[in-house]
């Protein structure tokens, strides 16, 4: 599904990743772990599209990034993101946040997902009125919104609780189990065993 | 889209008011010198076009205050073939009693009809017919002294002209004899469907140290107008600059401080037009909310304006439908110009920003 070869990045003269390559398989939960500062979420973010690398290619079902038109179009109807920080808009409502991500969303979509995250009854709040562990739900209910085919999740947990930790390892997994390609990072090894697939990223290298 | 677009405004209180703050006195000014420069052009243009289609002043001077033509030619004028009343006016301005500055028209008595009688009766020699927004202020309502001259009040008119409201008007020998002249102006009707040319070129060849136009003409080319119409111009420019540059610094703070919101709309893939489209969105709603409130504004000041004794009436803008939708579109302009940079800025977030936080 997804397959980087040889990929390194530059941040000026800093080398952070080193002739990565790798596949990734559809309903596979990959998760890479590493101190701070490794290289991991520059992985993340060059696998989600969201940054270029200095060298190596990307492949997302078998075609190179650079060649898809649409950068925006593809990312909306093949990837969802969930990041360390819920960035919920807080002028808007949970299920307004939810419908950002699209617009044709049907109320009864809308229900079932936050039925399953267990968010449903704060659809009429706004962020600033629900706790954290609620916030990074609704940002995961806003990634699957779509019902991408992968989801990328940079440190999901960095801003929970060991408990709500959990939760959010284990949907990923149930996820996975259902299909959807999960690639996350984390600082945390014992979260990190949900996954079918741990890489340890260290000093640009996995 | 205009829904989130209010959400958003609501929720950026301090930055939604203070672009509104500025757009709103931005086009309250613009609005304020364009028609009160519009209203001085109108007064004037009025006064001059009520009373005839052609004008005659001193050649080469440079405005009707300094001019003075002989009273006599009105005679042989008044003669000539297509000319259906002549008169003639001097315009001036002197002190009266406590006031500093006060318009005094000297005409012919064939004027007088245009003055609309309040109080009493027009005037013979030596006296005075008092503007109604100017008797208010006269203490003695009996007379007046004008330039060392005492004047009988005749009666009490109205006009609908602000500089005659706020003036006064005697017969013309007696304003000649403050003024020292014969003439500031002679103002000429011809019949209908007469040639104004061949009349202008005829009266032409009555006196060489004459400049005959038609009031049409006069008024396009007077320069005093051109001199108000650019002022207003010039201000009503730095005006809109100044709206720009509040709407691009402010819009530009709001941005880089909405950059997370952005951030995440392009990683869900949102398009960037449709960024920039909530964007202007936003300022649109704002550019509106703040033309209304600086078009009730602006009415408002210029009521206040008119009503002012110590301006005597003179400062009476109008707003006509062509300088409200000129002004419109120049707010519009302002806004949408004014946060296209902002909104190209934001529709541009990187979303990586949104992982460089714990870049590692």
């Amino acid at each position: 599904m997804i397959t980087a070869i040889n990929i390194s990045h530059r941040y000026q003269n800093d080398l952070v990743l080193q002739n990565i390559t790798l596949h990734i398989f559809k309903g596979e939960f990959v998760v890479f772990t590493g101190e701070s500062g490794s290289g991991k979420s520059t992985l993340l973010s060059i696998l989600s599209t969201l940054l270029t690398p200095s060298e190596g290619s990307l492949l997302f079902f078998g075609e190179k990034i650079e060649a898809i038109a649409d950068i925006d179009l593809f990312r909306r109807e093949n990837i969802g993101f969930i990041f360390q920080f819920h960035y919920l808009i807080e002028y808007l409502t949970v299920k307004e946040n939810l419908k950002i991500a699209n617009e044709k969303v049907t109320d009864t979509s809308i229900n079932a997902l936050t039925q399953r995250l267990g968010i449903v009854e704060l659809l009429d709040k706004y962020p600033n009125e629900i706790s954290g562990g609620q916030r990074q739900r609704v940002a995961i209910a806003r990634a699957l919104i779509n019902k991408p085919k992968v989801i990328f999740a940079d440190e999901p947990t960095g801003n929970l609780d060991s408990q709500n930790s959990l939760i959010v390892f284990e949907l990923f997994q149930e996820l996975a189990q259902e299909g959807t390609t999960i690639i996350a990072t984390t600082h945390n090894k014992k979260l990190a065993k949900f996954a079918d697939t741990q890489y340890e990223v260290r000093d640009g290298q996995l | 889209m205009f829904h989130t677009a209010i959400q958003a405004l609501r929720y950026n209180k301090l930055k939604t008011f203070l672009i509104y703050f500025s757009l709103t006195f931005s086009i309250v000014s613009i609005f304020l010198i364009s028609s009160i420069a519009h209203g001085i052009i109108g007064m004037y243009s009025t006064m001059l076009q009520n009373d005839g289609n052609i004008i005659i002043t001193q050649k080469k001077i440079a405005d009707t205050f300094f001019s003075n033509v002989d009273i006599h030619l009105l005679d042989t004028i008044g003669k000539l073939e297509n000319v259906s009343s002549a008169s003639g006016m001097i315009l001036g301005a002197a002190p009266v009693g406590s006031l500093p500055i006060v318009a005094i028209y000297g005409v012919t008595k064939n004027r007088f009809k245009n003055y609309k009688l309040l109080q009493n009766r027009y005037p013979a020699l030596g006296e005075a017919l008092v503007g109604a927004s100017i008797y208010q202020k006269l203490q003695d309502k009996k007379s007046i002294q004008i330039a060392n001259k005492t004047f009988k009040i005749s009666g009490v008119f109205a006009s609908d002209i602000g500089f005659e409201n706020g003036g006064i008007v005697l017969n013309i020998q007696d304003a000649g004899k403050i003024f020292h002249k014969s003439a500031s102006i002679l103002l000429i009707n011809t019949r209908l469907n007469a040639n104004i040319q061949t009349i202008i070129k005829n009266i032409k060849k009555l006196d060489t140290n004459i400049d005959v136009k038609s009031t049409q003409n006069f008024v396009k080319n007077y320069n005093q107008f051109k001199i108000i119409e650019t002022s207003a111009h010039v201000i009503s420019l730095l005006a809109f600059i100044m709206g720009l540059i509040s709407v691009v610094s402010i819009m530009s703070i709001s941005v880089n401080q909405r950059q997370n919101e952005f951030g995440i709309k392009r990683a869900l893939g949102i398009s960037m037009q449709k960024i920039i489209a909530h964007l202007l969105s936003e300022s649109l709603i704002l550019a509106l909310a703040s033309f209304f409130s600086a078009a009730v504004l602006a009415q408002t000041l210029l009521s206040i304006i008119k009503a002012l004794p110590q301006l005597q009436g003179y400062v009476n803008g109008s707003i006509s439908i062509e300088l409200f939708l000129w002004i419109f579109l120049t707010s519009l302009m302002m806004t949408l110009l004014g946060s296209i940079l902002p909104a190209l800025k934001a529709a541009q977030t990187d979303p990586i920003l949104l992982i460089q936080g714990n870049r590692s």
